[in-house]
């Protein structure tokens, strides 16, 4: 369709004016001297972060995972919607809870909407809706955390890009596992750097633990949870991934932003947002994908 | 449940505007901003986002609740950035002039020592992140009140984006009010049946569990009515060809003046902030409190 070219073709175009532009930046603050590597280096690591997933897109670009036809828009805009409500609701509404900070549930619709329906309905529902949550809170526009919404959905729809919801999550693990073996080799050969609370050299070891044992975690979790269903894996991990890179991203975003020290950015942003979303994604969004295989098991669609 | 746009009608230069050239305004502004963390910098452009704020003649009864939110966050992390680590991602200021050591004070079973450098730059720094938080914030915050939501669509596709997603943001807005209302039925239903949102017992997983009774129906009957809204579209033969909207937007004189004037700005700051101008400042009474 000649639709589908002409935007192929943009972004292939705008592929090559980001890289060209990152290679100008780098290029000149190499000349000029140094220091200025750092001023740069958020739209640097943007545009290295935006040129990945282009690539993955256009490596991919065949997959079904991509299409964009009245169905895709018309779950977007659902998704959009659902998220956005259910975020004015639960933010604005008193819950009657004690743990008032760990209810959100909401973050399931991108989660969900992402996985059985695509990376770019996914995109959509987390970056749109969370742009119309906002909005009805009266809060503003943010673009990094509507972006981060955005890469919570995105991450979940790239199970669509495997054959089989299996071999994504042998994917998945071997990712981790790769991670795993890099990280160690890494505090392996330089243990001691700048700690993030005070800013001097320290032993890395705690943190790098930490990472180690995560990682594991991870890894153990998925046959765990594959023993009772691959969906039930497959939903959890990569919606697990979605929202820790998602929130992720918008914390990093607010050190650039804000000037946050990494320590606020980690305490103030990460954890209170990436901790219960995590909670509320695991319980909520296979009780989701459960009822809607329930209907499309009904109505054949 | 009622849901309602916080936008109300208001007859001002900002509304006038075309939303296109003030979200790419308020792009470059903060793009700009973001590059300096001298406090005199900072001012310029907390006044320029107070004007653009108070230009747009918003209630204090209807900007309230969300003032005193957003102010508590940013507070909270001035406050939380001054007390662990160095803020501006360590190339804000380089050197530290002591005023005042609090500390190290000893945990008693960790055995971890915390203190505190109450430093001249740290003091400064604080003060302005908090300028420069406050210069972004009070220019998101106008966006919700003074941009019609039937226009998101046909903004953001002047600003390039494709049709379909464009028409998808409409369509969005559009579910909205539908959504609330299907909620509150859901809630009722609910409630006739002997769920009870406001008493969830149990831990926190039983907690979050118990919410699924008001998620599920509504997200499922949502997704389930949208097999008739694609049937419709594709009847009418949607994404076939290119899209008009019935709002058409016109960019008018003002509208360029100000995008020139974003670019400018951004031009301006990015230049600014090559040369090395516009980093931390701190002032010299502060200094001599330091080292005096």
């Amino acid at each position: 369709m000649t639709t589908g070219r002409a935007t192929s073709n943009r972004a292939v175009v705008w592929l090559v004016v980001l890289v060209v532009f990152v290679v100008l930046m780098v290029l000149a603050s190499v000349l000029t001297s140094g220091d200025k590597i750092q001023g740069i280096a958020p739209i640097g690591v943007t545009a290295i972060g935006l040129i990945v997933v282009f690539v993955i897109h256009l490596a991919t670009a065949r997959s079904d995972a991509w299409e964009v036809g009245t169905r895709q828009v018309v779950y977007m805009a659902i998704g959009a919607a659902l998220y956005g409500v259910f975020n004015y609701i639960f933010n604005t509404i008193p819950m009657p809870s004690v743990s008032q900070v760990a209810l959100r549930p909401s973050i399931c619709i991108p989660v969900f909407f992402g996985y059985a329906f695509g990376p770019v309905v996914g995109f959509f529902t987390g970056a749109v809706g969370n742009i119309l949550g906002d909005f009805l809170t009266g809060w503003g526009v943010y673009p990094a955390w509507d972006i981060a919404n955005g890469l919570i959905g995105f991450i979940p729809g790239l199970v669509m890009l495997f054959a089989n919801k299996k071999r994504s999550l042998n994917f998945l693990t071997g990712l981790v596992a790769v991670l795993i073996i890099i990280f160690a080799v890494l505090i392996y050969m330089n243990p001691r750097v700048p700690g993030p609370w005070t800013g001097e050299i320290e032993d890395f070891s705690f943190w790098a633990w930490a990472f180690l044992i995560g990682g594991v975690v991870v890894i153990v979790g998925r046959f765990v949870l594959e023993r009772v269903g691959v969906d039930l894996a497959a939903i959890n991990l990569w919606g697990t991934l979605g929202i820790i890179i998602g929130i992720g991203f918008a914390a990093i975003a607010d050190i650039w932003i804000n000037g946050y020290s990494f320590a606020t950015a980690i305490i103030g942003e990460f954890a209170p947002a990436a901790g219960p979303n995590i909670l509320n994604s695991m319980i909520l969004s296979p009780i989701l994908l459960a009822a809607y295989q329930a209907i499309t098991a009904r109505t054949g669609r | 449940m009622l849901i309602a746009w916080r936008y109300r009608e208001r007859d001002t230069i900002i509304q006038r505007l075309d939303p296109r050239a003030r979200i790419i305004f308020m792009l470059a502004t903060l793009f700009s901003i973001i590059q300096f963390w001298d406090l005199r910098i900072m001012v310029v452009f907390l006044a320029i986002s107070v004007t653009q704020y108070a230009l747009a003649r918003l209630t204090w009864r209807e900007t309230r609740r969300v003032w005193i939110l957003v102010s508590f966050i940013i507070l909270f992390m001035t406050i939380l950035t001054f007390l662990t680590g160095r803020g501006g991602v360590d190339y804000a200021y380089h050197e530290e002039h002591l005023i005042r050591r609090l500390g190290p004070l000893s945990l008693p079973i960790v055995g971890w020592q915390i203190g505190l450098n109450i430093t001249a730059e740290k003091t400064i720094f604080a003060l302005s992140q908090l300028t420069r938080m406050y210069a972004i914030t009070i220019m998101a915050l106008t966006i919700p009140y003074t941009v019609d939501p039937s226009l998101y669509g046909v903004t953001f596709r002047g600003l390039g984006l494709p049709d379909k997603f464009a028409y998808a943001m409409d369509l969005a807005f559009r579910f909205v009010p539908t959504l609330g209302r299907d909620f509150s039925i859901t809630l009722d239903a609910q409630r006739a049946r002997g769920y009870e949102v406001e008493k969830l017992s149990g831990g926190i997983v039983a907690q979050i569990r118990r919410l699924a009774p008001l998620l599920v129906p509504v997200t499922i009957n949502a997704i389930v009515g949208a097999e008739d809204i694609i049937d419709a579209m594709d009847l009418r033969a949607f994404g076939v060809g290119p899209r008009t909207w019935m709002r058409r937007l016109t960019y008018r004189r003002a509208d360029v003046v100000l995008i020139a004037a974003g670019a400018l700005i951004f031009l301006a700051s990015t230049v600014l902030a090559f040369m090395g101008i516009g980093k931390l400042w701190v002032p010299a009474a502060l200094l001599r409190l330091a080292t005096g």
